[in-house]
């Protein structure tokens, strides 16, 4: 008897503990995933909601916009992570075993971008590629090669934008990667000098491979990141010029709130939310595993 | 033996590499400088061509303008108290529901902390249309719940702390038990002050989230005197006063405080980070 009324309230304290957390969680995230999901299947004026099926998604597929904000996702999303992958591997394994100052350093100063915030950094590369006063534009003009317009124009608009975001987060990859280097057991390290490798040896067959699991959340976080990306849209171009730097995140935003396309909005939001769903199950299944 | 030589000397490549990343970080930090000084500049020095690469006349009016035309104070504590919030509610209901999933056995635990963990993933922004409309049932709009509570949904707070709770050993839950203290107050007296440097991390890493946060705030607060510092601040791209020096000292603001939070608490952001990655 004893042990069973144990047991009922070891159920109900543990139950307790997690009903605040589960409220949120229900009402928060949950209910508004499965409402985004009928909602999308809607088409809706105030309060008027009127029941289409998938006519909302039938209409985001015939929208050359879309598919530019999809295309350009996807852009983003590839570059952006391998840029940023690749540079902070190459930054924390050069860094990693040097004196604790120095690292320090090096993590201090790419990370302050990242502390800073979007906002603020995408101001300053405003004021910076301001065609008429900014200081890059200043400098094209020095160097001969006139006007200089890199936001307004279809072909460099994505490389800066890809730039941007790249230099203002690579330093959250940074720290990660540093942090994991560090812990690499360092006899592995010994035993590679002894068989006589040098540094790069040590790095590619060594350190990047200890690092694998690192890399995998890193990819994850930074590709779920990039795909809401945001802020540097409608603080540096607007999605322009011409919808030529518009993304999956501004076109939903401006369909919710510009046009009140909300039907619309929520099905993009169901796109991308599957999208994120597929993209989290290795990481996902890491953190299960790793129970 | 004689293993323990001469110390080694750095190879080519390794010192080249170090020349290119200490040139990259100091590119790196130079918007941030030219924030700085533009924001000190008058409105006609700001864009003078060729530029001073260091004020000539420093002036703070810009600084007087943000503080005397927009609400900076009020955004600033409006900042304040929902990332403050947040993160309070963050960690209460973080580490109540991380502490039963990793000490208290109850039937299903694993398959809603599965359930739970899944959700880690998915931005809040992506249901920004259902949210928005359930904010507006409960008559949230442009106010601080509004803002606030759906960055308690997400369950970051419970993955970080489970992996510091799973690390204390369930030994002394017991013999608090077996002492007579309840649940709670094992909790709150015995495993909470364990798990400090959790709650640390998690409270800086959550905060500075939620400050740098945007789009939801953008949409929850319309009111001006609604907004905080990161929407107010973006405001100013499109304010009619053309001067960039005052653009750059409402920047400077926005960016002021989470500079030094990031000096005073540096160590926090490595150990917060590096506990949300997994290793295996």
């Amino acid at each position: 008897m004893k042990i069973r009324n144990n047991f009922i309230k070891e159920n109900i304290t543990g139950y307790l503990f997690i009903l605040p957390q589960m409220i949120v969680f229900l009402a928060f995230l949950v209910y508004p995933i499965l409402e985004g999901i009928r909602l999308s299947m809607y088409r809706i004026n105030y309060q008027n909601e009127r029941f289409v099926g998938l006519d909302n998604y039938v209409s985001l597929f015939n929208d050359p916009v879309f598919f530019k904000a999809l295309m350009n996702t996807v852009i983003f999303v590839v570059f952006i992570v391998i840029l940023t992958v690749g540079f902070a591997l190459f930054v924390a394994s050069a860094v990693f075993d040097k004196n604790a100052k120095y690292v320090s350093f090096i993590r201090g100063s790419y990370y302050i971008p990242v502390m800073v915030s979007m906002v603020v950094m995408s101001m300053i590369w405003s004021f910076l590629l301001n065609p008429a006063n900014g200081l890059i534009s200043y400098f094209a003009k020095d160097m001969g090669m006139g006007t200089f317009n890199l936001l307004g124009n279809k072909t460099t608009v994505l490389p800066i934008i890809i730039f941007v975001t790249f230099a203002t987060n690579v330093g959250q990859a940074i720290i990660l990667y540093i942090a994991a280097m560090i812990g690499v057991p360092k006899d592995l390290f010994e035993a590679a000098e002894i068989d006589g490798a040098n540094r790069w040896q040590v790095i590619r067959k060594i350190l990047i491979p200890s690092v694998s699991s690192t890399t995998v959340y890193i990819s994850i976080i930074n590709i779920i990141a990039v795909l809401k990306i945001f802020v540097v849209i409608q603080l540096l171009t607007g999605g322009g010029p011409n919808n030529s730097s518009v993304t999956l995140m501004y076109y939903l935003y401006n369909n919710a709130f510009k046009y009140n396309q909300l039907g619309t909005a929520s099905a993009v939001g169901v796109i991308m939310f599957v999208i994120t769903l597929v993209l989290s199950v290795p990481q996902l299944r890491s953190i299960i595993k790793a129970k | 033996m004689t293993q323990v030589k001469n110390k080694k000397k750095m190879e080519k490549f390794d010192v080249i590499s170090n020349a290119v990343i200490i040139l990259f970080a100091v590119l790196n930090l130079f918007p941030l400088y030219w924030l700085f000084t533009s924001s000190l500049k008058n409105s006609s020095d700001v864009v003078k061509m060729p530029p001073d690469w260091w004020p000539k006349t420093f002036t703070l009016s810009n600084y007087v303008d943000i503080f005397r035309d927009q609400p900076a104070l009020r955004w600033a504590f409006n900042s304040l108290y929902v990332s403050g919030i947040s993160t309070i509610l963050v960690i209460v209901f973080g580490s109540m529901a991380a502490y039963a999933f990793s000490k208290i056995d109850f039937k299903f635990k694993n398959i809603i902390y599965i359930i739970f963990i899944s959700s880690l993933m998915i931005p809040k922004e992506i249901m920004i249309v259902p949210l928005f409309r359930i904010i507006q049932d409960f008559g949230m709009v442009n106010s601080y719940s509004g803002m606030i509570w759906p960055n308690v949904a997400a369950a970051f707070g419970v993955f970080l702390l489970k992996g510091f709770f799973d690390s204390t050993p369930n030994a002394l839950r017991e013999a608090a038990r077996i002492d007579g203290a309840g649940e709670w107050k094992t909790f709150t007296r015995i495993m909470l002050p364990i798990v400090k440097p959790g709650l640390g991390a998690l409270f800086i890493l959550n905060f500075v989230q939620v400050w740098n946060d945007y789009l939801w705030q953008l949409v929850v607060g319309q009111d001006k005197s609604m907004k905080t510092l990161m929407v107010g601040t973006a405001t100013l791209m499109q304010d009619l006063n053309p001067n960039f020096a005052y653009k750059m000292a409402g920047a400077t603001v926005a960016a002021i405080p989470m500079l030094i939070i990031f000096l005073l608490f540096q160590r926090y952001f490595t150990s917060g980070m590096t506990a949300g990655a997994v290793k295996e």
